[in-house]
C-alpha cells in the first residue's frame, strides 16, 4: 500500500508539468525582440470603442468610519513622489483647476524635494497627525508606502492614488494614467498616419527585459498583427537609459537600413529625443519619422523644428484633475466599490479597470500645436 | 641566461617575413590597427552598407569623446594610478556647459559668442581644478587613487542628481553645437571628397589631440618622466624626478581632457540629459585594450584611441552582421583579458 502511495506521488510529480505542457506550447509564439511573453490584450483598430473591461472584484482598501462630508468643504493634501520638477508641477496645476471648478475642495501639494520613500512616508505620517480629510499620493515605492496609507484609512481618512500605485489595500482608488495596450495603439497609429500602412521601422528600447518597455513592445506586436499587418518590423536595439548609446543605436539603424527605413520608435524618454537627434543630424527629417514615449520638454526642439510630429504620453494636468474629481465623488458617496465608471468634470465619464483603478483614457499625443503649453 | 642566448641565436636565421610580422604584431598599436582594418573590410564585404560614408563617420566619431578622455586616462594609468570618477565628472561638466550657455542672467553687453566661449572653456578649467584636487589627495595625502576617485565618483553623482533633478537642458544656441555629426563647414575638398566629409569636429579633435599628446609624451621631459614614475618610482626618484609633480600633472591633464570630452559630448546633441552610463568603464577599457599597462610604465595614447574606435566598430559591426548585441560585452571583456595577459607575458619575458 505504501509503495502504491509513493508511486502515485512520484508519478504525479512527473506528470503534473507534462499535463501543463500543451497549454504552454500553444501560447508560445515567437514575439518580436524586446517583447515579453505575458498575455496581451490589443485594443480594436482605429476609432472603434474599446470593449468593456473584464469585470474584476473591487480590491481596494476602505476607510474605517469616515465622517460624512458629502457636499461639505474638504481639505486634501497631495503628496507626489517629489516636488520641484515640471511633471508634478503639472499634476498640481490640474488639481488646482479641479478644486477651483468644484469650489468645495481645498488641496495643497507638499512632498520631499527628492524622490525618497522614507521622506515621503514621514510627510504622509505628519499630515495624518495634523488631520486632513483626504490624501492624494504618487508612491515612490508601491510596497513601502502601503502601511502608512493603511494607517490613514484606519483613521477614517480618504485615500486616492495617481501616477504611481501602492498595493491595492493601501488606497480606495488609483487613477491609472495609461494602459500598455493604449500606448501601443497610439504609437503604431501615429506612425501609420505619418508614413503609411507599409512603413518599415526600427525600435530603440532600454533593454529587452525592462518590464514596461517589454510590455509595450508585446502589445505593439499584438496590435500590429491585427490592425497594421503590412508594417515591416526591422530590428530592435538596446540602448539602456543612455542618451549617447541611444543616439549611436539610432544612427546604426539609419545606416544599416538606409532608404528602407521609414520610422524609429523610441521606447524610453531618453531614446526618443536621442533618435530624433540622430535623424536631425543625418538630415533625414521627413524621410525617417520618429515616434515615441517622451516628456514634452525634451522633445520641444524636434517638434518645433517639424522633425517629430507626435510624442505619445499622457497629460499630467488631466491626471491631477481626475485625481481630485475621483476624491470628491468618493467623499460625496457618488463613487462606490463595484461602480464601473465615475464622472470627472471636463474629462467626462472615466472607466474602472482592474478592480479598483480609474483609467484616465487614451494616451495624450503632443504635437506642434500643444507641446509648448507644457513645461515638464 | 643560457636559454635566452639560445633563443636569440635560434631566431636570428629566420627570414625577413618573420621580422615584418614581428614589427606588425610587436606592438599593441599595430595589432589594433590590423584588427580594425580587417574588421571593417570583413563587415563591409558581408554588408556593403557598412562602408557607406555616413556609417564610417559614425564609426569614427561615435567614440571620439571616449577616445579623448582616454588620452588623460593613459597618462594617469602610465604613472601607475587610476581614475574611476571620469564618467561622473564628464556628465557633470557636460551639464555645466549646457547650463552655462542657456543661463539667462548674463549682462546684456556680453555677446553671444563670448557666452558660448565661456560654456566651452569653463568646464575644461573646472575639470583641471578637480583633477588637481584628486592629484593632491593622491600625492600629498598618499591616499590610493582608486579610493580618492571612488569618493569623487559618489560625490559628483550625488551633486549631479541633486542639482539637475532629472531635468534636461534644451534651447542651446545654434553656434554652440560644436560637435554635431555633420561635415566640417566652409571647407572644399578637391580630392577624396567622401573621405574628408568624414572629418566631423569630434574626429578632428580626436586625431589632432592624439598626435599632440603622443609626441608630448614621447619627447617632452615631463611626458617621459610619467613613464619613469610608473615604470620604476624608486629609480625615477633617484634620477631627480619629482614624483608628486608628475602625478599631479597627469591628474590635472586628465581633468582637462575629460573637460574637452565633456564639451564635445554636450555640443553634439540638442538635448543634454543626465544619464549616467558607466562611461568610466568604457574609457578604462579603451585605455587598457590600447596597450596601456594597468601596472603603469608602458603604453601610448595612439593605442588607446585605436582601441576606442575598435570598441565602437565592434558594437556597430555586430548589428550589421545580425549577431546578437549580447555579444558586445563578452567580446569587450575577452579583449581586456587577452591584452592584460599579453602584457603580463611581455613583462615576464623582459624580466628574464
Amino acid at each position: 500500500m505504501r509503495k502504491f502511495v509513493v508511486l502515485t506521488l512520484v508519478l504525479s510529480f512527473i506528470l503534473a508539468p507534462l499535463a501543463a505542457l500543451p497549454a504552454v506550447a500553444q501560447e508560445e509564439e515567437k514575439r518580436w525582440d524586446g517583447a515579453d511573453d505575458l498575455p496581451v490584450n490589443p485594443l480594436p483598430c482605429g476609432d472603434e470603442p474599446a470593449p468593456e473591461p473584464e469585470p474584476k472584484e473591487y480590491d481596494g482598501g476602505q476607510p474605517v468610519n469616515p465622517p460624512d462630508l458629502a457636499g461639505k468643504e474638504i481639505t486634501l493634501v497631495d503628496v507626489p513622489k517629489l516636488i520641484g520638477i515640471g511633471y508634478f508641477a503639472a499634476t498640481t496645476k490640474g488639481q488646482q483647476e479641479a478644486a477651483e471648478e468644484l469650489g468645495n475642495v481645498k488641496v495643497t501639494t507638499d512632498a520631499p524635494t527628492e524622490a525618497n520613500i522614507d521622506e515621503q512616508i514621514t510627510f504622509i505620517d505628519n499630515y495624518i497627525t495634523r488631520g486632513v480629510d483626504g490624501i492624494l499620493f504618487a508612491a515612490n515605492d508601491p510596497v513601502a508606502i502601503t502601511p502608512v496609507l493603511k494607517k490613514a484609512l484606519e483613521q477614517g481618512i480618504r485615500v486616492v492614488g495617481y501616477d504611481a500605485n501602492s498595493l491595492p489595500e493601501g488606497r480606495e482608488w488609483f487613477v491609472n494614467q495609461a494602459e500598455f495596450n493604449g500606448i501601443a495603439k497610439a504609437l503604431l497609429d501615429s506612425l501609420a498616419a505619418e508614413k503609411g500602412e507599409d512603413a518599415k521601422f526600427g525600435i530603440v528600447t532600454s533593454t529587452f527585459t525592462t518590464p514596461n518597455q517589454a510590455r509595450w513592445i508585446a502589445e505593439m506586436w499584438a496590435y500590429a498583427k491585427e490592425c497594421h499587418p503590412d508594417m515591416v518590423w526591422l530590428e530592435t536595439l538596446e540602448a539602456q537609459e543612455d542618451y549617447n548609446l541611444s543616439f549611436e543605436q539610432a544612427n546604426t539603424l539609419i545606416d544599416k537600413y538606409g532608404d528602407e527605413l521609414d520610422g524609429l520608435f523610441g521606447m524610453t524618454s531618453v531614446a526618443t529625443p536621442a533618435a530624433a537627434d540622430a535623424v536631425t543630424q543625418a538630415g533625414l527629417c521627413g524621410e525617417v519619422a520618429v515616434v515615441g514615449l517622451a516628456t514634452p520638454n525634451a522633445m520641444k526642439p524636434f517638434v518645433n523644428s517639424g522633425c517629430v510630429k507626435s510624442v505619445v504620453l499622457w497629460n499630467p494636468v488631466d491626471l491631477g484633475y481626475a485625481a481630485v474629481y475621483v476624491m470628491r465623488q468618493v467623499v460625496d458617496g457618488n463613487f462606490k466599490p463595484g461602480d464601473t465608471e465615475v464622472e470627472a468634470g471636463r474629462l467626462g465619464k472615466l472607466k474602472v479597470v482592474n478592480g479598483s483603478e480609474v483609467l484616465l483614457g487614451p494616451p495624450f499625443i503632443y504635437t506642434a500645436e500643444n507641446i509648448n503649453d507644457f513645461d515638464f | 641566461m643560457a636559454s635566452v642566448t639560445q633563443t636569440v641565436s635560434m631566431r636570428r636565421p629566420r627570414s625577413q617575413v618573420s621580422s615584418v610580422l614581428r614589427t606588425i604584431f610587436g606592438s599593441q598599436e599595430s595589432v589594433l590597427l590590423v584588427v580594425l582594418v580587417l574588421l571593417i573590410a570583413y563587415v563591409g564585404h558581408s554588408n556593403s552598407g557598412f562602408l557607406a560614408t555616413r556609417n564610417m563617420v559614425n564609426v569614427f566619431a561615435g567614440y571620439a569623446y571616449i577616445a579623448i578622455a582616454a588620452l588623460g586616462m593613459t597618462m594617469v594609468i602610465v604613472t601607475g594610478n587610476i581614475d574611476i570618477s571620469v564618467g561622473s565628472l564628464m556628465v557633470t561638466l557636460s551639464m555645466l556647459s549646457g547650463a552655462l550657455v542657456t543661463y539667462k542672467g548674463y549682462p546684456s553687453w556680453l555677446p553671444l559668442d563670448a557666452i558660448i566661449g565661456i560654456s566651452w572653456l569653463l568646464p575644461i578649467v573646472i575639470g583641471a581644478l578637480i583633477g588637481a584636487i584628486i592629484g593632491f589627495f593622491v600625492t600629498y595625502l598618499r591616499i590610493p587613487a582608486i579610493v580618492v576617485t571612488l569618493g569623487f565618483l559618489s560625490i559628483l553623482k550625488g551633486v549631479l542628481i541633486m542639482v539637475s533633478q532629472g531635468e534636461r537642458i534644451t534651447g542651446m544656441p545654434t553656434g554652440y553645437a560644436l560637435a554635431q555629426r555633420r561635415p566640417l563647414q566652409g571647407l572644399d575638398f578637391p580630392i577624396f571628397e567622401d573621405f574628408f566629409r568624414m572629418l566631423t569636429m569630434p574626429v578632428f579633435f580626436m586625431v589632432f589631440l592624439m598626435i599632440v599628446v603622443a609626441l608630448w609624451m614621447r619627447y617632452s621631459p615631463t611626458g617621459r618622466a610619467m613613464y619613469a614614475v610608473g615604470g620604476n618610482a624608486e629609480a625615477a626618484r633617484l634620477s631627480g624626478i619629482s614624483e608628486h609633480r608628475i602625478v599631479m600633472t597627469a591628474f590635472i591633464l586628465n581633468g582637462v581632457f575629460v573637460g574637452i570630452a565633456a564639451v564635445l559630448n554636450a555640443t553634439q546633441f540638442s538635448v543634454i540629459q543626465v544619464t549616467l552610463p558607466p562611461i568610466e568603464l568604457q574609457i578604462i577599457t579603451a585605455t587598457v585594450v590600447g596597450g596601456v599597462s594597468i601596472l603603469g610604465g608602458t603604453g601610448t595614447v595612439v593605442g588607446a584611441v585605436l582601441a576606442a574606435i575598435l570598441l565602437n566598430t565592434i558594437t556597430k559591426a555586430l548589428v550589421f552582421l545580425d549577431i546578437s548585441p549580447f555579444w558586445t560585452r563578452a567580446i569587450q571583456g575577452l579583449m581586456i583579458l587577452v591584452t592584460v595577459l599579453a602584457d603580463l607575458i611581455r613583462r615576464q619575458r623582459q624580466a628574464e
